[in-house]
């Protein structure tokens, strides 16, 4: 009896407990105005700019953190940090003029001693900054000095032209080479917090759970618009706090529920419900990233351009983007984003369906029927769902595409040993042609994980980053684009697609090419 | 006793070498590497052969696995390649999550098993056996991740009462740390009191047939006192044996329920490490996970003495 009467009166006390725990929590759910809660699909690995880094945590550090010049919307490079710049005619000295008044997140005014300082460590190999090999000689450009010769003018000198160095030095995944304090590391040289000059400072990061960030009181906007990460920069709300949210049901229910504001990476497959809600906004934009399929030009099968031609006549692009992304995305064969100034009229030409004239490639090749594998994963749906449209699509010209489903980490494996036939896979966005290209060309035997080995396409590629004439961009890049039609070393389909939902509450927000969102400007209706 | 814990205890040490040996060898059979997921697709061998060296993976695996097993005799499990934090104070902290979840929802879940089988047993193959019998049947066939999402729903989106997303540690609220736990405690708790219905009752009905049982009643001992005094106890040992295997698996992690309610727990932990290939958190929670699995059995093995005095700890 007395044992009934203990749990009876435990389960009591945790009925009551549950009761005013609800209670509690509907009250602390109400909104604060000036907190943005944004979700993200995974913790950051570290808050060190373009150190230990990956998309998510380049979308935060952003926020946080600002370089001397910053990428517009436009794709083109602006100063930030900079009042402005000039490139010497030896194209090897850049020289950087800093805006005044400019305070750390430390109450520290900015000098050309902290940007020099700030630069040196990022290109000290013992920081393992990401874009390191950019700078040391071993990619584009390598960087022979950095001076201060006043407080206000930082010099930049390079052994040899570059001119894509200021494109890198805005790259979100170097971090926008954002400049730090010295204070933000300790005396050792080890990583402690960001003291950047950035609108937003950061507050508390629990690991696994939520990140916050505070506005910086003392942030000075540039006089400009914003545009892209560049322009008049603004924190309208006091906190922002990213919400670590891995399962995207979840998320969902946050965001309808209230307990988010905003989610920055809706599945396509969710959309039409989201959509359907009448206090919740969608955001859709089209981004440089290149989705598609890949083919291993090493493989006893598909090295044999017959077969990869046949396959790409006979998979209908249209069908299969419409299928992929429910219609959100427009097909595009072209390695070159769709919304780049340098896509035009021949970057619209692609592969034309054909049955019949795969069939006679496929004859003429010799092909035989045999199972050709495509490997896909499930953590990016749109590959999966890429490869079984290919296959359905493939088998009307009688070509047996098997679907190998593996997991993200895996298929990247085999895509960088350059162990597979076929591949669904996507590419994140680049800034400019050049590095869409020379992501993708390369010789396979010392660079497995490259897609297309064509020494002439690589001279290409290699003229165009050394080439800053537009005119003559735009023929090496249409070149480009022509021979990639005719060597079929992979089929670019689309490009990516990012979808935004937030709640009406939200105001200011603006999607743009780049996927990862931006919270300044965006303010909280009260 | 003291022996026999010690004994044990040494027991263990064997089978975490073995755990530690195979975690070891088996998380890098798998394709894939940290350093290349970190770099994601603009991978250049030159840098994947720099962050590759700076993560240690550069080194022969023997090598690796001595530098690793070294530390590990030390208290130290090393530090995630992720986010360069210590396995060891970051298993606690997770373990903190998952083990009040699954130690609150395994006692729920007993609250309801423990009376239901046994109230099952004694109406056994009446409709009230039947209704529990079909009942614990569709609780424990219910995948977690669908109920947890259904509560979510119900509770968090339509009804508003609890929150959907976060997590806040009790030991900073009591109150609203449990508003964030009581979904996934009552999720776990429903499926769990599913399994352990159905053994209660199986136990119960096996007892409830032996002869000191109608010795009992023939005493004239009243029904109640049957029930409780003469066949739970006997028929609740089985039920202890399940509840260590149990506490055992969920402690490991509830990595789908840690997903869905976004609790920063020790199975989310395993499941993110493993997808980031980060080694050394995947064999620090496996490590610690065998070691949770063994102390726990113990501990049931321990208790067995008191419900049953024919049953010694020796």
């Amino acid at each position: 009896m007395q044992t009934l009467r203990h749990i009876a009166s435990t389960v009591g006390i945790l009925l009551l407990c549950c009761l005013g725990a609800a209670m509690l929590a509907t009250s602390a759910s109400a909104a604060e105005p000036t907190q943005l809660r944004a979700r993200l699909l995974s913790d950051i690995r570290s808050t060190d700019p373009g150190v230990n880094r990956d998309g998510t945590t380049d979308s935060v550090v952003m926020h946080i953190v600002e370089g001397l010049v910053a990428l517009a919307e436009d794709t083109s490079i602006v100063p930030m940090l900079a009042a402005s710049y000039d490139i010497a005619k030896d194209g090897v000295t850049y020289t950087f003029r800093l805006r005044r008044g400019i305070h750390f997140h430390n109450g520290a005014l900015l000098t050309a001693g902290d940007v020099a300082w700030a630069l040196k460590r990022y290109f000290d190999p013992a920081t393992k900054w990401r874009c390191l090999p950019e700078v040391d000689g071993r990619g584009q450009a390598k960087v022979v000095a950095v001076e201060a010769p006043n407080a206000e003018t930082v010099v930049i000198r390079l052994e040899r032209p570059a001119p894509l160095f200021l494109t890198m030095l805005s790259r979100p995944d170097c971090g926008g080479t954002g400049i730090i304090h010295r204070s933000s590391v300790g005396a050792d040289g080890s990583w402690k917090a960001p003291i950047g000059t950035g609108p937003y400072k950061l507050g508390e990061w629990k690991r696994g759970q939520y990140l916050e960030l505070k506005r910086f009181d003392k942030y000075q906007a540039r006089s400009e618009p914003a545009s892209g990460y560049a322009g008049g920069k603004k924190a309208e709300v006091d906190t922002i706090r990213f919400l670590v949210v891995p399962d995207s049901a979840s998320a969902k229910a946050a965001l309808l529920g209230g307990s988010v504001d905003i989610l920055p990476d809706v599945n396509e497959s969710e959309l039409a419900d989201i959509q359907s809600k009448s206090n919740i906004k969608v955001d859709i934009s089209t981004t440089p990233g290149i989705s598609g399929i890949l083919f291993n030009t090493r493989d006893p099968v598909m090295r044999d351009v017959r077969i990869r031609r046949a396959i790409a006549l006979a998979i209908d692009g249209k069908e299969l983007v419409s299928g992929t992304t429910n219609d959100l995305a427009k097909l595009n064969n072209s390695a070159m984003p769709s919304i780049s100034p340098f896509y035009t009229e021949v970057q619209r030409t692609g592969f034309v369906p054909n049955i019949a004239e795969a069939k006679r490639l496929l004859k003429e090749a010799g092909y035989n029927g045999r199972p050709i594998k495509i490997l896909a994963n499930k953590r990016y749906g749109t590959m999966y769902d890429t490869a079984l449209i290919a296959q359905g699509l493939a088998a009307y010209a009688g070509i047996r595409l098997e679907v190998e489903v593996l997991d993200w980490a895996t298929q990247l494996d085999r895509y960088t040993r350059g162990n597979y036939q076929m591949m669904a896979f996507a590419y994140t966005s680049r800034l400019d042609p050049s590095l869409v290209y020379d992501m993708l060309v390369g010789p396979k035997a010392i660079q497995t994980q490259k897609v297309w080995d064509n020494p002439e396409a690589q001279a290409l590629v290699a003229e165009s980053m050394r080439e800053t004439d537009k005119v003559k961009r735009q023929r090496i890049f249409d070149e480009l684009h022509r021979r990639m039609l005719q060597d079929v070393p992979l089929i670019v389909y689309w490009n990516g697609i990012q979808i935004t939902a937030y709640h009406k509450r939200v105001v200011g927000f603006r999607q743009w090419p780049m996927e990862h969102p931006r919270y300044w400007l965006v303010r909280m209706k009260p | 006793m003291i022996r026999y814990i010690i004994r044990r205890l040494l027991m263990t040490l064997p089978t975490l070498f073995l755990v530690g040996v195979s975690v070891f060898a088996l998380i890098r059979l798998i394709p894939g590497d940290p350093a290349q997921l970190m770099l994601g697709d603009s991978v250049d061998p030159g840098e994947l052969v720099e962050v590759r060296r700076q993560m240690g993976l550069d080194q022969p695996i023997h090598i690796q696995f001595f530098e690793w097993a070294s530390k590990v005799l030390q208290g130290d499990l090393g530090v995630s390649l992720s986010d360069g934090q210590a396995v060891l104070p970051l298993l606690v902290e997770r373990f903190q999550v998952s083990g009040v979840v699954v130690l609150i929802a395994v006692m729920a879940a007993l609250m309801i098993a423990v009376p239901a089988g046994l109230f099952a047993a004694h109406k056994q193959n009446r409709a009230a056996d039947i209704s529990i019998v079909a009942l614990s049947t569709v609780l424990l066939s219910i995948p977690s991740f669908w109920l947890g999402l259904i509560l979510l729903l119900t509770f968090g989106l339509a009804l508003g009462w609890l929150p959907v997303v976060g997590y806040v540690p009790l030991s900073t609220s009591f109150l609203i740390g449990m508003s964030f736990l009581v979904l996934p405690i009552a999720t776990l708790a429903v499926i769990e009191a599913g399994v352990l219905t159905r053994m209660m009752r199986a136990s119960a009905i096996e007892v409830q047939r032996l002869e000191y049982v109608t010795h009992a009643r023939a005493k004239g001992a009243s029904e109640w006192r049957v029930l409780t005094r003469h066949i739970l106890p006997n028929a609740f040992a089985p039920t202890l044996t399940l509840v260590g295997l149990i506490l055992g698996n969920l402690l490991g992690g509830i990595a789908v329920l840690e997903t869905v309610f976004t609790l920063p727990g020790l199975g989310r932990l395993l499941v993110d490490a493993i997808f980031a290939r980060d080694y050394p958190v995947v064999q620090g929670c496996l490590l610690f996970t065998a070691l949770i699995y063994v102390l726990v059995n113990l501990l049931v093995d321990l208790c067995y003495p008191l419900l049953d005095p024919r049953v010694t700890a020796e």
